[in-house]
């Protein structure tokens, strides 16, 4: 939980911080730098494993303390072997996914309005700062409340963790479109939602990538803590069933699966997008 | 063929703008009775001290902005607000970033729904017309800012809107390249006929290019003098600026207009300071 809301404070200066200088990506020698930068990205990983191994044995350190990392891979393979790690995945993944559909023809239209009205917008600034500031998590006992113990609840978490930083970042998006744009395509006989198609959407458009990326990964701590409390299945519900029966190699074993999952989300799919859009964009806007 | 043919194609009638400055609640006055006709084919320059109201007299022709008074008209008809029929080029290009050279000459034709084929071609002979081969597909940034330049009035006549509003234009051009811009301008204009008020803060630029310079006083903008420029705009070129008694003298009393205002603007301010 503390982490979950030291990542919510962290989000207000970075989704402010949406012109961020990105070098333009070479793809010349490609496999060769992909295999530096894997090896980059995992050596860290290796130390800690590493540490971890020999802290475990020569300390002596209980099983219901730390267990060895040779434990958790045992467990991560039964995990596997039995299909609850597979199934568990596939649903957490796709409320993830269900969720970020939801929020981005929510959100998404809602930050355009929004950006379109300077005044409107003025007057809803304290209110956005205000909800991001109210986590997702904070919001679990209402919708317990509203929703018990079950899937639509932890729906509504990530959809509302997911539409903030998405709606917030579309919003600044449009304000940074000139104004002369939209003229310019008025004077060429252009109708509002043709200047909104050809000036307004592509203008934001590295701030709604950038918004997206950030919410997806808020959206992916709200959500296994909302599995958490819903037990209704996934990672979260995995990890917190195992604490009962006080596994701790099956607890370890999901939270390493957890940050390898969002991991590899991000780098192999957000990233991308982000470099093809904010990075041209980028380099194109100034 | 080109010649002004006489017909009133923009009307401004008794305008006078008022602008609220949002911060402090000031008033601030603009443009003051301005009265201007441009005749079909008419090229008219404007020009006048910065802050006098140039842009927003361009603003409400091109309906951007209604005028706190007076009457805008458009072949007789009120002035609602911007159209095709009004092409402008923006001081600052509005060149849109993240289209090709190409697909930004394009897009007055995508928003109109001219059929592929046909918008292909004139994208082409305006790409060629403006010395852009080869850059199609290059975008803006990769442009110098001639090029640039280029591009907002290429897209701009691939519209071929009746009327073209040009606020300093080749403000941001080195000076070179805007000799050729200038000539070219003047060829492009006379061929296709069109009506075109151009703002510029050169003297030297609104006596060439222009049938009529209208030499505008300092702020609240006000219509000083309508001098009309002799030589036949078909003949012009630099040599024969450079030469030319005639353009000398319209020049020299152009200049004289522009100077007095200057002194205007700079006794109002020592005046503002002193108080
Ligand atoms: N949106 C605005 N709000 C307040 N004042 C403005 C605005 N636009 C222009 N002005 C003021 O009106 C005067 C005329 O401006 P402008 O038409 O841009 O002059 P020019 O183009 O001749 O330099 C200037 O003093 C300018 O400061
Ligand atoms: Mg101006």
């Amino acid at each position: 939980m503390a982490q979950v809301q030291e990542g919510r404070q962290a989000a207000l200066p970075a989704a402010l911080e949406t012109e961020r200088p990105k070098g333009t990506t070479s793809f010349g020698s490609a496999s060769l730098g992909r295999l530096k930068e894997a090896a980059r990205i995992l050596a860290p990983f290796g130390v800690l494993a590493v540490i971890w191994w020999v802290i475990k044995a020569s300390f002596d350190i209980s099983d219901n303390v730390l267990v060895s990392p040779w434990a958790v891979i045992t467990a991560t393979v039964e995990l596997v072997r039995v299909g609850i790690l597979t199934d568990f995945i596939g649903l957490s993944i796709q409320r993830l996914g269900g969720a970020t559909l939801i929020a981005v023809f929510t959100a998404v239209p809602i930050g355009i309005v929004l950006g379109l009205n300077k005044n409107v917008a003025t007057a809803f600034e304290p209110f956005f700062r205000f909800l991001q500031n109210v986590s997702g998590i904070a919001w679990l006992p209402l919708a317990v409340v509203w929703y018990g113990l079950s899937n639509t609840t932890i729906l509504l978490v990530i959809i509302y963790t997911l539409t903030l930083p998405l709606g917030f970042n579309t919003m600044l998006g449009i304000k940074t479109v000139p104004p002369r744009y939209a003229q310019m395509c008025n004077s060429l006989g252009a109708s509002r939602l043709r200047v909104l198609r050809d000036v307004y959407i592509p203008g934001a458009l590295p701030n709604i990538i950038v918004g997206f990326r950030l919410g997806i990964g808020y959206g992916w701590r709200a959500l296994i803590a909302g599995e958490m409390l819903a037990a209704q299945g996934g990672l979260g519900d995995m990890i917190f069933q195992a604490r009962t029966a006080n596994l701790i190699d099956q607890i370890m074993a999901g939270m390493i699966v957890i940050g390898c999952l969002y991991l590899v989300m991000d780098r192999l799919i957000l990233q991308p997008i982000e470099d093809v859009t904010v990075g041209r964009w980028g380099v194109l806007r100034s | 063929m080109t010649r002004a043919n006489g017909r009133p194609k923009i009307e401004v009638q008794d305008v006078s703008h008022w602008f609220m400055q949002q911060q402090t609640g000031d008033e601030v006055h603009a443009l003051d009775a301005v009265d201007l006709t441009l005749r079909q084919g008419e090229f008219v320059t404007v020009v006048g001290p910065s802050g006098c109201g140039k842009t927003t007299l361009l603003n409400s022709i091109a309906g951007f902005i209604k005028p706190t008074q007076g009457t805008l008209l458009c072949d007789g008809k009120a002035i609602k607000g911007p159209g095709r029929d009004r092409g402008v080029v923006f001081q600052d290009l509005a060149i849109l970033p993240w289209r090709t050279v190409r697909r930004n000459i394009a897009h007055g034709l995508e928003i109109a729904k001219t059929p592929k084929a046909e918008r292909d071609e004139r994208v082409a002979y305006l790409i060629t017309l403006v010395g852009l081969e080869g850059f199609e597909n290059h975008h803006p940034h990769q442009l110098s800012g001639g090029m640039k330049q280029r591009v907002a009035v290429a897209r701009t006549w691939a519209a071929d809107p009746d009327v073209i509003l040009m606020d300093e234009p080749f403000a941001a051009v080195d000076a070179m390249t805007r000799l050729t811009l200038q000539e070219e301008l003047n060829r492009l204009c006379l061929q296709t006929g069109k009506t075109v008020m151009f703002i510029t803060h050169s003297v030297d630029e609104a006596v060439f290019l222009g049938d009529r310079v209208i030499a505008m006083t300092a702020r609240p903008g006000r219509i000083k003098e309508d001098v009309k420029v002799p030589v036949p705009r078909a003949e012009r070129d630099w040599s024969r600026y450079n030469t030319d008694p005639d353009l000398k003298t319209v020049t020299e009393h152009v200049l004289s207009l522009v100077r007095s205002e200057h002194g205007e603007q700079e006794r109002a301010q020592h005046a503002e300071a002193v108080q």
